[in-house]
């Protein structure tokens, strides 16, 4: 019963699922730590997924097709940060202009360029290959972390880099001051605006290499909505763990093991719906129960 | 000095026109203008991209949208839905609170008053309608009520939790439609078809419009006056604009907004229930193509107006139902709609920064 609902597959599938949701979460640190509410996450990926899926083709090459996937994320955040930070639009509207531009976007190009009707698949299309490393596949459990996905790999080596760069360095300390004291950046001189385009800029681009991972690493084809919410997993995982890479990555490994669970209780015939409300469940529970907490350092009146 | 005898009767007409042609030329209007025209550029890049004629294209998404009862129909049946959604943003927006979970309160409407409407026999058509859709308003209501309280007791994000909430709402509701209440051999999930007496009479032949299009304007109308005459409205609009003015006023703001965001969850409950009794018949997992997330713009378009949502509504309609015509009669993809909708939001929402860079760029750099 247990093995049933809990093995090495189950771990390995946990990783799989985790990694867009990882890559996507990672971008939306950015933006967290840069004090912008950022629910564009899921219109950055798939358009970095349809962006992915079209240079693959064109080229036959997943490398291209990943820098692809990754230039029109970053140009997609460039976009939101123009409207967010130069237009000073309401946040939330762009979020939800962008998500519903993205998806009416790469619709309305797949069904004009493609001339297909539900989605791209082609043999022409360049996978992401998987990467095996030899001497762990004879280490027991440890096995399940060889045979990945580039990008699992590149999104472990992300946590690193982006916990150095927003811990470890002077972007990183605008960065935090950015989203938590604004007006302490302009009194050191420091543009505010240049700090959140950056930030705008590398969430769009590790959206895009989500999108690309989903579409390229994954399925191997371009299908209509291919996010399918995903990015608001991603959301829910930035705020779960507040925008800190490794309590992200430890949040988007959660969803993934909660993903994989379900997937075993079908096998048992239990309806998987109620894990999928997982993610969102527990954020709403840790944001009350963080809202509780600071409520009684101090009495906080949100303006 | 006295005006000329002749004048004096045509004094209000110059007025009217005078005010008429300050208004047509005003920042507000050419701002809105502008955006429009360069959403029609942007889509007629598209349209191009995809081998048609804008001009013939735009024409005919006018033509589908306008041009036949049939077609004003159909877009009316598309707006229903937007008004409901719209409104129901639109209470939220008004209180000063965010209520982004529309999608989500509408699913569990739409399921509320699905099972109303199926499991309720031997009712009298115009009381099982109504039941069923005050459990569709206190479904959806009570959801986004939760959010309210977690906002007004602890102070939670309500932007965060309704978001959140959307996703609970949707993966409950399709639970329900895939496991207990699945009809067996029904090929996706679903409810069962709604009792007769609970459908919503439709008014014209091969078009979904249903007496749900009348439903939605009194809640316009009852919308509408509720803010301009009623006492109550005009507290929650005055904790919306200035919510340390409302409590120095002594206006109870967190009982406001507990009920501004029933109010709103309710709206969008009815919006579902109205979709289940008057177009499909049945709860249908999916069958909200994105109708709570275009309430927001919806609202934002219309700056929380009541009749303004309603215009901005049929607009949208227009947009989608012209969409869908288009794409049968030319090869031009549907999706164009959307992105027309999605980019004018984005234009005329920033117009009075767009506007600015101008005038800045003019002024200053120039």
């Amino acid at each position: 019963m247990l093995e049933t609902l809990f093995n090495l597959h189950t771990l390995e599938a946990a990783f799989r699922i985790a990694t867009p949701l990882l890559l996507a979460a990672l971008g939306g640190s950015l933006t967290h730590k840069a004090g912008i509410f950022n629910i564009g996450l899921e219109g950055m990926m798939l358009i970095g997924a349809f962006s992915a899926v079209s240079f693959s083709y064109a080229t036959n090459s997943w490398v291209v097709g990943l820098l692809g996937g990754l230039l029109f994320g970053l140009l997609t955040g460039l976009l939101f940060g123009l409207f967010t930070i130069d237009f000073r639009t309401d946040v939330i509207i762009i979020g939800t202009a962008l998500n519903l531009l993205a998806l009416g976007a790469t619709t309305y190009l797949l069904r004009a360029i493609f001339q297909v009707r539900a989605g791209l698949s082609s043999p022409r299309i360049d996978a992401i290959p998987d990467v095996h490393i030899p001497f762990l596949e004879h280490l027991g459990f440890l096995k399940v972390l060889s045979g990945q996905s580039v990008l699992t790999y590149g999104g472990w080596i992300l946590i690193v880099l982006l916990h150095v760069v927003i811990f470890r360095t002077p972007f990183g300390m605008h960065l935090r001051a950015a989203g938590e004291h604004p007006e302490v950046l302009a009194a050191a001189g420091i543009s505010l605006r240049r700090v959140r385009y950056a930030a705008a800029a590398g969430c769009g681009a590790l959206c895009g290499l989500s999108g690309a991972h989903l579409a390229l690493g994954y399925l191997n084809q371009f299908v209509i909505n291919i996010t399918g919410g995903q990015g608001f997993i991603a959301l829910a995982a930035v705020l779960f763990g507040q925008g800190n890479p490794v309590s992200v990555f430890l949040v988007t490994l959660l969803f993934g093991l909660a993903d994989g669970i379900s997937s075993n209780l079908q096998v048992l015939g239990v309806s998987g719906y109620f894990s999928l409300m997982v993610p969102y469940i527990l954020t709403i529970v840790m944001l009350t129960i963080f809202a509780i907490r600071s409520g009684r350092k101090k009495s906080a009146i949100r303006a | 000095m006295t005006a000329p005898a002749s004048a004096q009767p045509s004094a209000p007409v110059m007025r009217l026109l005078r005010r008429l042609y300050g208004l047509a030329t005003s920042r507000e209007s050419v701002s809105v203008l502008v955006s429009v025209l360069l959403t029609l550029v942007v889509g007629g890049v598209l349209v191009v991209i995809n081998g048609d004629n804008p001009f013939v294209v735009y024409r005919s998404l006018f033509v589908h949208a306008f041009g036949s009862m049939q077609n004003l129909t159909n877009t009316l049946a598309a707006a229903t839905p937007l008004i409901f959604t719209g409104l129901a943003v639109g209470i939220s927006f008004r209180a000063g609170v965010w209520n982004i979970g529309a999608e989500g309160q509408l699913y569990l409407g739409a399921m509320g008053g699905a099972i109303v409407g199926v499991y309720l026999t031997n009712l009298w058509a115009p009381m099982h309608i109504a039941l069923s859709l005050a459990v569709a308003m206190v479904c959806g209501g009570l959801w986004a009520w939760i959010m309210g309280f977690l906002k007004t007791k602890w102070n939670v994000d309500e932007v965060v939790t309704t978001m959140m909430g959307n996703y609970i709402a949707i993966h409950f509701t399709s639970y329900l439609a895939n496991y207990p209440l699945k009809p067996p051999k029904a090929p996706i999930g679903s409810t069962d078809y709604v009792q007769e007496s609970a459908q919503l009479p439709q008014f014209v032949p091969y078009s979904t419009l249903n007496a749900g299009f009348v439903i939605a304007i009194a809640t316009a109308v009852v919308y509408w006056i509720f803010y301009r005459y009623t006492t109550t409205g005009y507290q929650m609009r005055t904790v919306g604009y200035n919510r340390l003015f409302a409590r120095y006023a002594g206006m109870p703001s967190g009982r406001m907004i507990l009920w501004a965001m029933f109010g709103s969850g309710a709206l969008a409950g009815l919006a579902g229930c109205v979709e289940v009794l008057g177009v499909q018949y049945r709860f249908v997992q999916d069958m909200s193509p994105n109708y709570g997330f275009d309430g927001i713009l919806v609202a934002l378009l219309a700056m929380n107006s009541g009749p303004g949502i309603v215009l901005v509504a049929i607009l949208f309609g227009a947009l989608r139902s012209g969409g869908l015509g288009v794409e049968r009669m030319t090869n031009v993809p549907s999706e164009l709609s959307i992105v027309l909708t999605s980019v004018l939001i984005l234009l005329v929402s920033s117009r009075y920064a767009l506007v600015k860079l101008f005038r800045k760029e003019r002024g200053t750099r120039a």
